[in-house]
């Protein structure tokens, strides 16, 4: 704190009281290099400085900054990471070419999709003619069935075997409860595990998502279906579970086997101390 | 000798006095010029730093530290898929500012007659240049972006790659994808062809069934209880104008973020 004497600042001088944790080490330089904005005299202000110009919050604001920083020095210096000798490869033009090269391969390949089967449109629009069939476009079919989960609605004796909301109130809101459970997985979900041999539960709730989506896709157009609705409506739920078991049985099997390549992969390289 | 300090901000005095050629002096005289008024020494400095911090010596990657090269590259046209979903999105936009100069959202009535955006696209289709083509690299480009942003879910998914530090790209990829399908949604709706408006039937009662605000949702979205030409209009300004905006944005962030937090790659 007294190396950087500066004499006609009253307010620096009251906290030196505090950081008593590293007076006796070596200082460690937990101020990253400049912002890039120059101020007027020339001398960027340290973390260390502006937390002893500050108040409440803003200063407890900078006391973490220098916490932060200062963790990633410790682990900097703990790390036995090899850093490259040689700087990753230039931007231009190993980079460029090669993203140029995916990029116009892509492009290319959305050309010709476009040219060999261009999209058709129909008759205009006609209040009052109803077509046969009202589909939104594919991407939109499994919410499209969600809205035909009728019988699922469960109606209340209580009620008189009333229904507690409208069937398409039902449907709205079974899509809003597919979105919130895809939202709150990797709150549920944590840890370092990465394969699906890893966590044969969660593979198997994804699979279940992915059978789920198209089966009620196909729900959505049953009327196009030669398949009897109340059979396809049970496959709709069934299938699913079945694809979730067979993943899970499957991924099970396999675990044991993978965990150990795994972990002796792991520790060849890094024996344990 | 004069009393007058010698300016040593003359930049003009210095410049006579160094032997310029013509076009360093012309360089140097706007350069001088804008950096009086913006001071873009400052700017310059800071993207000069940008340059430097880019091209850093970074770390060993995990893939690179543990030998799992031909596990991760065997895997990689899946890692390509958030790129190619912003490429696909990149030929839409291009190829739909094409179409919005030939494009009008006007519907006259819903009651058999041809309507203004009908016959604008009979016109893009049928007697423009390359009118066709365009509408057809449009519409490829849409389709193919969502199966790109499906895939790239489920991607993410299953290599546990929303795991903790990125929960917050989970979210907002979360919000991409609805606010792509609505993308979608709209641009269907454009043609203003029989599925457009039976599509549109469907928008509106879905949202006439949210409890509470149903009608008002209908009234602000769909301009009404029935697709009408205040449908349309509303479906066009969220397709080229809204969404574009908000979308855009959101995969700038989205992708800064991944950029700062670095690929989670398998191991």
């Amino acid at each position: 704190m007294t190396e950087h004497d500066s004499p006609d600042d009253g307010v620096s001088e009251q906290p030196t009281d505090e950081d008593p944790v590293r007076t006796d080490e070596t200082p460690v330089r937990t101020d990253g290099g400049e912002t890039g904005i120059v101020p007027p005299d020339d001398e960027t202000p340290t973390w260390s400085e502006r937390k002893e110009r500050r108040q409440g919050l803003a200063r407890t604001t900078y006391e973490y900054f220098e916490r932060s920083r200062r963790e990633d020095q410790d682990l900097r210096e703990e790390s036995d990471y090899v850093e490259r000798d040689v700087l990753g490869f230039p931007t231009w033009p190993h980079e460029v070419v090669r993203n140029l090269a995916l990029t116009s391969f892509f492009v290319g390949m959305l050309v010709f999709l476009a040219a060999a089967l261009p999209p058709h449109i129909g008759a205009p629009a006609n209040s009052g003619v109803t077509p046969p069939t009202i589909l939104p476009d594919w991407y939109l079919y499994w919410s499209f069935g969600l809205l035909k989960l009728g019988p699922l609605n469960p109606d209340l004796a209580l009620l008189g075997d009333q229904k507690l909301m409208a069937d398409r109130t039902f449907g709205v809101l079974a899509n809003l409860v597919v979105v919130g459970a895809i939202a709150v997985v990797p709150f549920i979900n944590k840890g370092s595990a990465r394969r699906p041999v890893e966590q044969p539960f969660w593979a198997a709730v994804g699979v279940f998502g992915v059978i789920l989506s198209v089966t009620l896709a196909a729900l959505s157009i049953k009327n196009l279906l030669p398949l009897d609705s109340h059979l396809l409506f049970d496959l709709t739920f069934l299938l699913p579970f079945v694809g979730a078991f067979i993943t899970y049985a499957a991924l099970k099997s396999m675990r044991e086997g993978y965990m150990f390549e795994l972990n002796r992969r792991y520790y060849r390289l890094r024996p344990p101390k | 000798m004069s009393l007058e300090r010698p300016d040593d901000h003359d930049h003009d005095a210095w410049m006579e006095k160094r032997d310029f050629s013509r076009v360093e002096r012309m360089y140097l005289t706007v350069l001088i010029w804008f950096d009086k008024r913006l001071r873009i020494v400052d700017y310059l400095e800071i993207l000069e730093g940008l340059y430097y911090k880019v091209n850093m010596q970074m770390p060993k990657s995990h893939t690179e530290q543990y030998g799992l090269d031909n596990k991760f590259w065997y895997w990689y046209p899946l890692y390509a898929l958030g790129s190619f979903s912003t490429l696909a999105y990149i030929v839409a936009a291009i190829s739909g500012a094409l179409l919005g100069f030939y494009y009008s959202p006007g519907a006259l009535g819903a009651s058999g007659d041809p309507t203004i955006a009908y016959e604008s696209l009979t016109f893009i289709m049928t007697d423009l240049n390359f009118g066709f083509m365009l509408r057809s690299i449009h519409r490829w480009a849409a389709q193919v972006m969502v199966a790109a942003v499906f895939l790239h879910m489920l991607r993410v998914y299953f290599t546990g790659a929303y795991k903790e530090p990125r929960e917050l790209n989970w979210l907002l990829g979360i919000v991409l994808i609805s606010l792509t399908l609505l993308f979608g949604y709209s641009g269907y709706l454009l043609p203003w062809d029989q599925l457009a408006f039976w599509a549109g039937q469907i928008g509106v009662e879905m949202s006439l069934s949210i409890p509470l605000i149903g009608e008002w949702v209908a009234q602000l979205i769909f301009g009404g209880f029935t697709p009408n030409p205040a449908t349309l209009q509303r479906m066009y300004i969220l397709h080229v104008f809204f969404l574009p905006f908000v979308v855009t944005t959101l995969i700038a962030v989205h992708i800064a973020i991944v950029w700062m937090q670095g690929i989670a790659e398998p191991h």
